[in-house]
């Protein structure tokens, strides 16, 4: 009895911290990116940017193996059984998210995008709302597994930053469509600006869900 | 002693048998239900701690049932357990969820008034009471365990993982210790009439381990609440499983604590003892229903979380359940002995 007890907080301990690992990389991917772009609008496809996408890619890598590890170990060693369900469809939507930040990313790599420097603050400023607005995401996740309580207070904060995400990217669009940039170019950079937007809506939807979830795990 | 004291026992044999194949689900049912605890563990956990409960502690109830009337015949004891088990196993088909020790105690009224014995109203009353003490006791505990875990919760912090863990624990703990408690008990309805009229003996080992004809009853009672828990609860676990609430495992361990808590509250000597040492006031050591207690918990937690889920149509089944169980089983039961002495020539009562 006393060997199973053990053994079962072992089993647990490790993947408490696995699921932590998992909710850090959210937060360095997403701050990486922010990173990433600065460098992108600064510098274009440098050797800096090279490096740095590079760290997205490696993020987003282990992210995968730590996700699957997650959901092995949560059946394999039978945890949770009543919301296994509910965590394995929050881990593979925050994965969702941090796999967004690579694909757009990886776009600025292939496309190397021709953004005007009028609206480089802009863009910037779209990102750090995008990447604002996973990090809450992060952190109302992480709460969902400790501090109940906490969910709300996060999930608040990621509704109010996808309305501003939307709004300063509908501004962004309408801004360049109204400019005197090659149609071919506006399409181009409108399309950034709604991959780089659904991540914010991606995380909202993660919320909507979480919140249910949330209702579901208070006893 | 011949074989025919065991023909006799069958009935109460069977009685134990349904009553494990039955309440086990109320002690492991959701922890089963849920994949918390593997059936096997629940079984062999149940099984152990049910015995150990109605040996040592299941004579403070069988008192109280043999006060109210001291079947004297091993045929009378025979029918009224027989009575017992086919009025439970008529109420369980039209879905009332009732309580063994009232089928019980209808029955032994009964046999009191076949035999033309008087019957201890005084007795009768405290142990009517009890059934609506037993579900309303429970529910407030339940109530209070749900505020107090709930504030825990709140205020530790405990991750998901590590609160599952103690979860499964807590539900093993709480299951041994609704096992103990419903042996300690239940016993007395399963053999409880028997107790006067059976010609076991006590034994005393070298050693100095001993029982005496009662605890040798109980422990044959219990084994076979044990097998009814081992051949038949896994089905009942899984035909009935969260029909009543669909529960969370942290719920269904404060309902299984508060049911065992009421059972244990009503079943042990030693507890009624400290309670009047110290001038507090004691619950009368009576048999009561851990279905009902399971009902009160589950009803108290409902009300706790605003009350929009309760189905108030089980208290009224419940009620009807007080007042139909004891009726059939007496009519049954004296009905039979009629047959029994009559038809059957078997001496029924001792005047």
């Amino acid at each position: 009895m006393f060997h199973i007890s053990v053994s079962l907080f072992a089993q647990t301990r490790t993947l408490e911290n696995k699921i932590d690992l998992f909710h850090d990389k959210l937060l360095d991917i997403s701050m990486t990116f922010k990173k990433v772009i600065q460098i992108y609008l600064s510098e274009g496809r440098s050797n800096d940017f090279r490096k740095t996408s590079k760290q997205i890619k490696q993020i987003e890598h282990d992210a995968d193996n730590l996700r699957r590890e997650i959901e092995n170990r949560l059946y394999t060693q039978n945890l949770i059984p009543d919301l296994r369900a509910d965590v394995l469809h929050l881990v593979e939507n925050l994965d969702k998210v941090i796999n967004k930040f690579d694909e757009v990313t990886y776009k600025f790599f292939i496309e190397r995008p021709e953004i005007p420097q009028e609206y480089h603050s802009r863009i910037f400023e779209l990102c750090d709302l995008t990447a604002s607005c996973a990090e809450n995401m992060a952190k109302a996740s992480r709460a969902f597994f400790r501090d109940l309580s906490s969910v709300r207070d996060y999930s608040q904060k990621v509704y109010f930053i996808e309305h501003e995400s939307d709004l300063s990217s509908g501004r962004l669009r309408e801004n360049i469509f109204d400019s005197d940039l090659p149609l071919a170019n506006k399409i181009q950079i409108s399309n950034f600006i709604n991959e780089i937007a659904d991540i914010a809506d991606i995380a909202e939807d993660f919320i909507d869900e979480l919140l249910i979830f949330t209702i579901k795990r208070d006893i | 002693m011949d074989l025919s004291f065991f023909i006799y026992l069958s009935s109460g044999l069977f009685l134990g048998w349904s009553l494990g194949a039955n309440d086990a689900a109320n002690i492991f049912g959701t922890a089963v239900g849920t994949k918390m605890v593997r059936f096997k563990t629940a079984a062999v956990i149940s099984s152990i701690f049910v015995i150990l409960g109605a040996v040592y502690a299941g004579s403070g109830a069988s008192q109280t049932l043999g006060e109210l009337g001291s079947i004297n015949t091993i045929a009378g004891a025979f029918m009224s357990a027989l009575a017992a088990a086919v009025t439970i196993y008529w109420m369980v088909h039209l879905a009332i969820p009732i309580s063994t020790s009232q089928a019980i105690v209808g029955a032994i009224i009964g046999w009191n008034f076949y035999a033309g014995k008087p019957t201890d109203y005084a007795i009768l009353s405290q142990i009517v009471s009890t059934w609506v003490i037993c579900p309303a006791l429970s529910g407030l505990l339940a109530v209070t365990l749900y505020a107090t875990i709930k504030f825990i919760l709140r205020k530790s912090h405990i991750h998901i993982l590590r609160q599952d863990c103690y979860t499964r624990i807590g539900l093993i703990l709480a299951g041994a210790f609704g096992a103990y408690a419903l042996g300690a008990n239940n016993i007395a309805n399963v053999m409880g009439v028997f107790i006067d009229s059976s010609p076991i003996k006590g034994f005393e080992l070298p050693n100095g381990f001993g029982l005496n004809a009662a605890q040798v009853l109980f422990l044959i009672g219990g084994i076979s609440i044990s097998l009814g828990i081992f051949t038949y609860s896994g089905k009942v676990i899984n035909t009935i499983g969260n029909n009543l609430m669909k529960m969370s495992p942290m719920i269904a361990w404060i309902v299984v604590v508060s049911q065992a808590l009421v059972l244990f509250l009503f079943a042990s000597q030693g507890l009624k003892n400290l309670l009047q040492e110290h001038g507090l006031p004691s619950l009368p050591l009576v048999p009561v229903s851990s279905s009902q207690a399971v009902i009160g918990a589950i009803l108290g937690i409902g009300l706790a979380k605003g009350g929009k889920n309760v189905h108030w149509g089980i208290i009224g089944k419940i009620a009807i359940g007080w007042i139909t169980t004891p009726i059939i089983a007496a009519l049954f039961c004296y009905i039979s002995l009629f047959f029994l002495q009559n038809v059957f020539n078997q001496v029924v009562y001792l005047p």
